[in-house]
């Protein structure tokens, strides 16, 4: 029997404002000569969901900001009526939808406990017998009598944590909030929220932009996107589709950004930028440890000496890889004016799965900038074989060995 | 209405909390403390004996401090509960947002927390009556009746008004305005004998008399005020002539207000 099911769920939005007093009245008349109103356009934040969830389910729901993810979790807490379709739920819900909803900062660290405890549904017995434990677990013994407003913020984050995980229900919704408080904290919050999960036997949604929370905690995913169920289904397989959205995601912006970041005199033109493949094509990814090849093909406006022409890598948040310069092989390079080519090579390129751009210094023998950019070329650099754990763990991809119990062991590379 | 009973029940300790806390937040770092709830009628009970000094209001054998008082408590309930209760659910805005309970809790409670400043204004009545030497008689047990209707004339306007807050903040700004109108309607400075005498009896606007009469007993607040007068001060019972078109007004709006209220609960997130 599911405790959850959700069936062709859809929920629109107005967009645009309510419209004043004048604006109302010159519309009713309008419509009451018989005119047809153009309408304020809908938006649809949830586009007929479905699923269902049994008893004991952990569900992660992941995807992009505005992907639907909090509105469906609303709906679900019946904080929102869909426009369509319906939601039916059985057992008590208690919502974690940003803890501290309700605290009242004026009051005491007792008195806010005893106020989001009968807000989130307990009863005053039940909040009398956990009080201690509340209290014990956000580490707030010292400071249970001043009133909240004079606590840091983390402070206030672990009591209202502290609260909302102490509602006993049968299904728990989970918004972001994990990532509360300082690192032994969150290590604490962590470990509470497994002894829930694993110990109860409750159903549990948590939404989370931390996949890896969600790879660890959840036994089923669910990958939203634009107000639909993209996927739902195992977790390794879900995350990893919304890895490859994330990075075609990045990419897209970093092309975007390109033109962003140029300066130069002017006496440089670059005509074009590409990655080439082999056979001198060009391409938009590479495979990690692959050779790397940017052409280069610029155009000067005058002929100039003493060039040095600077190419490298970098990621998209700007931490520069590799770079190299003619300076090294071509001291006092000579360039007449007209059109040119350089191409910038990487015999192995042992970076880790991800999207990378190109950067390009022109310089003078004065050390002048002729030419100065960066994200001029993005390109992305996919895994060799499907990998065991996320490219977030890693930078560069180095060839290794573990030795196991003297038992050498080459991975594969 | 049934599923009203079911919630009252099933949320009593959210609403006895939520209660609690207004009481307290009110006072909390105030020197004065909860004496506030009761110098708002005490000040206005000196200001209208001050002005009958002047005008000169006929208030029958009873003292008129102790009879614009006992007017006041009514009214100034009233008029709060009310005040309170439309501008309860925007005021809650972060609750509506992240939190499911019926939202119908916002306007009681905010009813409920006028309760408790009503109950120590009691205690200045009680101080008043021992001034003037004025026994209690057996009337008195409809106070809690009383008060009770005042609570479901009070939540008409509240429920409704709450609603459309929601979508039109003008509600929470007009509010005042009109219930300052109200109190002028209502017998507060003057005696309802005043009105009765005037129209009743004397027939001052003719013809029309016994239907303007009519009309202003359509104001609960005028049956109610006249009747706490009657049970506590005249020893006397309720005047029922007095309270039952107000009465009938309440019992067909209390329910469509609160049918309205139930059908924009449903989109009080989407739009507050």
């Amino acid at each position: 029997m599911p405790v959850i099911e959700v069936s062709h769920l859809t929920k629109e939005y107005r967009l645009g404002a309510l419209q004043g007093l004048k604006q109302t009245l010159i519309n009713t008349g309008a419509r009451l000569m018989g005119k047809h109103l153009p309408e304020r356009p809908l938006f649809k934040a949830l586009d007929d969901v479905s699923f269902s969830i049994e008893q004991g389910e952990v569900v992660g729901i992941i995807g992009h900001n505005g992907a639907g993810k909090s509105t469906l979790l609303k709906m679900l807490a019946k904080i929102s009526t869909p426009t369509r379709g319906s939601v039916m739920t059985k057992g008590r819900i208690s919502p974690l939808i940003e803890v501290g909803a309700g605290f009242v900062p004026d009051f005491t660290g007792r008195e806010n406990v005893y106020l989001n405890g009968a807000i989130l549904g307990m009863k005053r017995q039940e909040i009398d017998q956990k009080f201690d434990e509340i209290v014990d677990f956000a580490e707030m013994a010292e400071f249970i009598d001043t009133p909240v407003k004079r606590y840091s913020s983390g402070m206030q984050v672990k009591l209202a944590f502290a609260v909302a995980t102490s509602v006993q229900s049968e299904i728990l919704i989970v918004d972001e909030v994990l990532a509360v408080g300082d690192l032994a904290f969150q290590r604490k919050c962590f470990d509470r929220m497994e002894d829930v999960i694993k110990g109860q036997g409750r159903t549990i949604l948590l939404v989370s932009h931390n996949i890896r929370q969600v790879e660890r905690m959840c036994n089923r995913v669910i990958l939203m996107d634009h107000g639909k169920v993209a996927a739902d289904g195992p977790v390794a397989e879900v995350c990893e589709l919304f890895y490859q959205q994330s990075n075609t995601k990045i990419q897209a912006q970093a092309q975007h950004a390109a033109t962003a970041k140029v300066s130069g005199s002017g006496e440089v033109t670059i005509d074009s930028i590409d990655v080439l493949d082999n056979a001198g094509h060009p391409v938009n990814e590479i495979e990690s440890g692959e050779r790397l090849r940017v052409r280069i093909r610029f155009t000067l406006l005058h002929d100039l000496e003493g060039i040095e022409i600077v190419a490298g890598t970098h990621r998209t948040d700007f931490i520069y890889i590799s770079s190299a310069s003619t300076r090294d092989v071509l001291p006092n390079a000579a360039f007449s004016r007209g059109s040119h080519e350089v191409e910038y090579i990487v015999p192995t390129f042992p970076l880790a799965a991800g999207t990378y751009s190109v950067r390009l210094v022109f310089l003078d023998r004065n050390w002048r900038f002729l030419f100065n950019g960066e994200s001029l070329k993005t390109f992305t650099v996919k895994a060799k074989r499907l990998e065991t754990m996320n490219s977030q763990w890693k930078t560069v991809d180095l060839p290794s060995e573990m030795r196991v119990d003297g038992t050498l062991y080459a991975l594969p590379q | 209405m049934l599923t009203l009973a079911k919630n009252l029940y099933d949320y009593h300790e959210l609403m006895a909390t939520l209660a609690w806390k207004n009481v307290t937040l009110r006072y909390k770092q105030a020197y004065l403390g909860i004496a506030w709830a009761i110098l708002k009628p005490i000040t206005l009970m000196l200001i209208f004996t001050l002005v009958k000094s002047f005008v000169g209001i006929e208030s029958g054998e009873i003292p008129y401090p102790i009879l614009v008082f006992a007017a006041l408590m009514p009214w100034t309930f009233f008029q709060e509960s009310t005040s309170d209760g439309v501008t309860s659910v925007v005021g809650n805005t972060a609750l509506i947002k992240k939190i499911y309970f019926p939202r119908e809790i916002f306007p009681i409670t905010s009813v409920l927390t006028k309760l408790v400043e009503l109950g120590i204004n009691f205690f200045i009545l009680a101080g008043l009556m021992v001034w003037y030497q004025m026994m209690p008689s057996i009337y008195i047990l409809w106070v809690p009746l009383i008060i009770a209707y005042t609570i479901l004339a009070a939540l008409t306007i509240a429920f409704a008004g709450a609603a459309i807050n929601v979508y039109y903040r003008d509600v929470g700004a007009a509010l005042p305005v009109l219930l300052s109108l109200l109190m002028y309607a209502s017998p507060v400075i003057y005696p309802l004998q005043l009105v009765k005498d005037k129209l009743l009896v004397q027939q001052a606007a003719g013809e029309w008399s016994d239907m303007l009469y009519t009309l202003y007993t359509l104001n609960p607040l005028a049956g109610i005020i006249d009747a706490f007068q009657n049970v506590v001060l005249r020893g006397a019972p309720p005047d029922l002539d007095a309270m039952i078109p107000g009465a009938i007004l309440v019992a067909i709006l209390l329910p469509l207000s609160y049918l309205y209220f139930k059908r924009a609960e449903s989109y009080f997130a989407d739009v507050i």
